[in-house]
């Protein structure tokens, strides 16, 4: 990932920051996550998303707390398989790859990343429609999908969004 | 017994202060999300290793449910509620009753073992969603992310039901799959209830209110000591251990009011808590002595019931029955008056409205709006066929007119010729007033479909029945059958048929049941509805078997000690309820889409078989268009004249009507439940005949897509011009087969004479006209004129107590989402003097975002 040296630095000094200057940093190296989340959805979105969070893991210890005991894998890909994205969580860490893991608590097929955006962000019908519509679909243990819900929207939050 | 001279006149909201504040605080509060339950259950069951066990015992439960109860915070008087934008504002509680069922004085209640999961990812925005927003502190954000959600990651109903689908499945379809499961989330089919509740039903209060609940704790300890089967003796310490949870909970509800009461100065005050405190030391434990210790004692049991059982249609019974001796002993003992009686009511009521159920928003769209579905039954006859409305019926009338709450939700049952004529009156005088309750049963014909569906419930257990949840009815106290367990789309039954087992919400190329054949290939309309005899037997296998599979976890995770202690059945049997306990068992069905599926089935038999006026394809075509380009077509479908629709007293709308009604009882009675009973069903919709209206494509029926079904039994909206042949045309249905109940929504335009007329239309409805019809279970309406809908529409705060019959249930008009608001707005409403619908131009649907 891009940023995985900038994380590394910054991730040295972590424990040295409030919540606060952790939530501020992030915010300061996400402004492209930033645009994504004030809706300018391109095609970069699901990986500016993840780094963000990763970036977030590192800074914010506020937000380092959601993942302290859980353990959780995740596979994305899109019905063509052009993307395929595994997301690991492990006792306060995240690792993103991008091949397909075989032993996932939830699998999420998804038309495009935009569609995963939608359905982890949008709140009204969307969330139905991309169900309906095929553009979405999902196999395994839903609470972990409510989890990941959770954990891009508290992003969201500590970014002021 | 002629009605106690008690009118609005009389009695006022503002006669009654006590009641006047409370019911001003309950408009003016906001839900707010209450952690203690899901707190207090999540720590326990993780200090005694409940997650790991693989089986939990109803002990177990027992013990979880009194650690509950004997730590749960003991509130007498609320002081403050949370008002929209957020705000604390004081409230001057001064209820009758002491207790509530969270901590908030409208609190929202988590139950993680169910659903609650599912608002995980809306925690920081629960506050300010713009669909039924509830406040939630940030703290608590944190504590229910942090400790509570995580343990039952892997522990919820669903996710228990899930593992153990993929495993009976791992063979045939491998490790991570199961077709039931599946089709369940494709959402289009069915939905299910028990991943979100135990059960709606009804409990039986009498002998906690009559004997006490020390009597019941003896009874179970005699038991247990002269039982020798285990699994008996350890349900019989279970019921000893929540009922002493209970009990304990009053005497530090009790322990409470007199410190209060002993650093309050004001007279008055002091002496209301003096009173709390000694009353809720001497109930539940002990019988209730007089109306007010008989209604304590519900109202505490209640608390301790909503603890087990999720607050989705659990309901109070026939509350003017059990309570009767009471009150008829402290009126002729000149304790009570009635002024009191009501005021005693009142603040019953309000109490019973103190919690809303947790809707993620997504969910909102397909049931916004709705409360907790408390429904609570007036009239009717006894157990001895005897009339059995009494001054109690028309006092808690009374305060659902001085309160227009929608919970609870005032059910009246009334039996012609054995009711009078001016308790009828009473009923429709009531309606008009409050504009959308009670609803109104006729008893000759629920009892009837009770007695036909079930050869085990004998005639007074039938006379004996109350209303659950929305309009199921069910013998009270005695009969354990999840009358929503399944809500099944029919109209998908009809998208198999039309497209050979594919859907087009699931993609024309998968095939999602089996093939019937091509319907452009049938011969006769005859082939048609074999077809979709097949397609329907399908769906109901599916439905049927994944709620089956929902009620063996339920057994072997979520045993109900505390329902079970409050029920007609398991003390005899040391049983628990959901291992079969109770005197009877069902689980129910509701349909959802019969107006629209059988005006569809009727304009094929019509059009394609009988007149061959347009093939097949033809009118494939015209839906995969949404009737562009087909717009003649569209006009005659949509003419009730030119082609049949149900509700206008037409044989071939009918007969199609009747013929699916008897096929899926036949269908679904065909089906055991986990607990050795039979599937009912019934017809009532709540508000997923606009959710899956949205979600539908356009039907033969003439209906577009996205546009609403018709609502219960109740027929399409806008194509019965006639209110008498719409009430006859369901008059005329086979009750045996509708025996999980109806709803027939009927909307009226308020005018100044309409009482008179009002009641020979109910009283039609409900005649059987001399045994050649069963005559109408059930009517509920909505009165009141098209501009206010149209004004709460544009300015939905403006009136925020505007009380709608949704379909089963009441609702606030400006909690539900636009989608269900509109289908309220353009329901057929007719002019009761000249019988005839008003002709409104129908308001279009909200776009999509």
């Amino acid at each position: 990932m891009r940023s995985k040296f900038k994380r590394t630095i910054l991730g040295s000094i972590s424990h040295l920051l409030t919540d606060s200057i952790g939530n501020f940093l992030t915010r300061f190296f996400s402004k492209r996550l930033e645009k994504e989340l004030l809706g300018e959805l391109t095609d970069e979105c699901l990986e500016l998303l993840l780094e963000g969070m990763e970036l977030a893991f590192c800074l914010s210890k506020g937000y380092r707390r959601n993942i302290k005991e859980f353990k959780g894998a995740y596979l994305l890909k899109t019905g063509d398989h052009l993307v395929v994205t595994s997301i690991v969580f492990d006792r306060g860490k995240m690792t993103v790859y991008e091949d397909a893991i075989a032993d996932w608590d939830i699998r999420v097929t998804i038309k495009d990343v935009q569609a995963f955006w939608k359905f982890v962000f949008s709140r009204d019908y969307d969330i139905l429609n991309l169900v309906l519509a095929n553009e979405i679909e999902i196999d395994g243990n839903l609470n972990y999908i409510y989890k990941f819900g959770f954990l891009a929207r508290d992003l969201a939050h500590r970014l002021g969004l | 017994m002629n009605p106690p001279r008690i009118t609005l006149k009389d009695i006022s909201r503002e006669d009654l202060p006590r009641v006047a504040d409370l019911w001003a605080a309950y408009f003016r509060a906001m839900p707010e999300i209450c952690t203690e339950r899901p707190r207090l259950i999540t720590e326990y069951s993780l200090a005694h290793d409940l997650f790991r066990k693989t089986r939990i015992s109803i002990l177990d439960k027992a013990r979880l449910y009194r650690h509950v109860l004997e730590n749960r915070t003991a509130i007498v008087r609320h002081t403050h509620g949370r008002e929209k934008g957020m705000t604390l504002f004081e409230l001057n509680d001064r209820s009758l009753f002491a207790g509530s069922t969270t901590s908030k004085f409208k609190g929202v209640l988590l139950y993680p073992e169910f659903v609650a999961l599912t608002l995980w990812p809306e925690l920081w925005t629960l506050s300010t969603r713009a669909a039924n927003p509830y406040y939630i502190a940030d703290q608590d954000v944190k504590g229910l992310n942090e400790k509570i959600f995580p343990p039952w990651m892997e522990n919820t109903i669903m996710e228990l039901t899930r593992k153990r689908c993929y495993q009976d499945n791992r063979e045939k379809y491998g490790p991570q799959y199961a077709p039931e499961m599946k089709l369940l989330e494709r959402i289009v089919f069915f939905l299910a209830s028990k991943p979100a509740c135990i059960s709606h039903t009804i409990p039986d209060f009498s002998k906690a209110i009559h004997l006490g609940l020390r009597h019941l704790i003896n009874e179970a300890n005699d038991k247990k000591r002269q039982n020798s089967n285990e699994s008996k003796k350890e349900f019989y310490e279970a019921i000893s251990e929540v009922l002493e949870g209970i009990i304990t909970y009053s005497k530090r509800l009790s322990a409470k009011a007199k410190k209060m009461a002993d650093r309050e100065r004001d007279g008055d005050l002091k002496q209301e808590l003096l009173s709390l405190a000694e009353i809720y030391a001497w109930v539940p434990e002990s019988p209730a002595r007089t109306f007010r210790e008989g209604l304590t004692t519900l109202w505490i049991c209640w608390t301790a019931i909503l603890l087990e059982n999720a607050n989705l249609g659990l309901s109070l019974g026939r509350l003017d029955q059990v309570l009767f001796k009471l009150y008829r002993d402290d009126m002729e003992a000149k304790r009570l008056t009635i002024e009191q009686a009501l005021e005693l009511i009142c603040c019953l009521w309000l109490k019973i409205g103190d919690h809303v159920p947790a809707v993620p928003e997504t969910s909102e769209q397909l049931f916004g709006g709705s409360g907790s579905n408390q429904a609570i039954t007036i009239g009717g006859i006894d157990q001895d066929g005897e009339d059995a409305v009494n001054d109690l019926t028309y006092i808690m009338l009374r305060a659902t007119e001085l309160l227009m709450l929608r919970d609870p939700n005032l059910n009246a049952r009334y039996y012609p010729g054995k009711n009078s004529k001016d308790y009828l009156r009473r009923l429709c005088e009531v309606n008009i007033r409050t504009g959308a309750t009670p609803a109104i049963h006729n008893d000759p014909a629920v009892i009837k479909a009770l007695r036909k569906k079930d050869e085990t419930i004998t005639i007074e257990q039938a006379r004996d029945y109350g209303i659950i949840g929305c309009v199921e009815p069910g013998s009270s106290g005695r009969s354990y059958g999840h009358p929503g367990a399944i809500l099944f789309n029919l109209t998908s039954v009809l998208e198999l048929t039309l497209y050979n087992g594919r859907h087009r919400h699931t993609g024309r190329d998968l095939l999602i049941s089996k093939e019937t054949g091509d319907p452009s290939t049938f011969k006769s309309f005859d082939d048609f509805r074999k077809a979709f005899e097949e397609q329907a037997r399908w769906l109901v296998d599916q439905a049927t078997t994944l709620n089956n599979l929902f009620g063996k976890v339920h057994q072997d995770f979520y045993p109900t000690p505390i329902l079970s202690a409050f029920f007609e059945g398991p003390m005899d049997s040391g049983k628990d309820l959901i291992q079969g306990g109770a005197v009877l068992n069902s689980s129910g069905a509701a349909i959802i889409g019969l107006a629209d599926v059988a005006d569809s089935m009727s304009a094929i038999e019509k059009l394609i078989y009988d007149e061959n006026s347009i093939p097949f394809p033809k009118l494939l075509g015209a839906l995969q268009e949404d009737f562009k380009g087909y717009e003649a077509l569209h006009k005659r479908l949509m003419n009730p004249d030119k082609t049949p629709k149900y509700g206008n007293d037409d044989p071939m709308a009918e007969a199609n009507a009747i013929w699916i009604i008897e096929m899926l009882d036949r269908l679904f009675s065909e089906k055991e439940n986990y607990r050795g009973g039979r599937y009912r069903v019934g017809y009532w919709t709540m508000t997923n005949h606009a959710g899956f209206g949205r979600l539908t494509k356009a039907l033969p029926s003439g209906r577009k897509a996205e546009e609403n079904f018709a609502s219960g039994i109740t027929p399409v909206s806008g194509v019965t011009p006639c209110l008498l042949e719409t009430l006859n045309s369901v008059a005329k249905l086979p009750v045996e087969c509708l025996s999980n109940g109806i709803a027939l929504n009927i909307k009226f335009t308020p005018d100044a004479r309409m009482l008179e007329y009002f009641v020979p239309y109910v009283e039609g409805y409900f005649d059987s006209a001399a045994g050649t019809r069963d005559g109408g279970m059930e009517i509920q309406f909505n009165i009141r004129n098209h501009q206010d809908f149209l004004d709460a529409f544009a300015n939905p705060d403006k009136n925020p107590g505007l009380l709608v019959r949704v379909s089963g249930y009441t609702a606030y008009f400006k909690d539900l989402n636009p989608q269900m608001q509109i289908e309220i707005i353009n329901r057929t409403e007719y002019l009761l003097s000249t019988g005839k619908a008003v002709d409104f131009p129908p308001i279009p649907l909200p776009k999509k975002t």
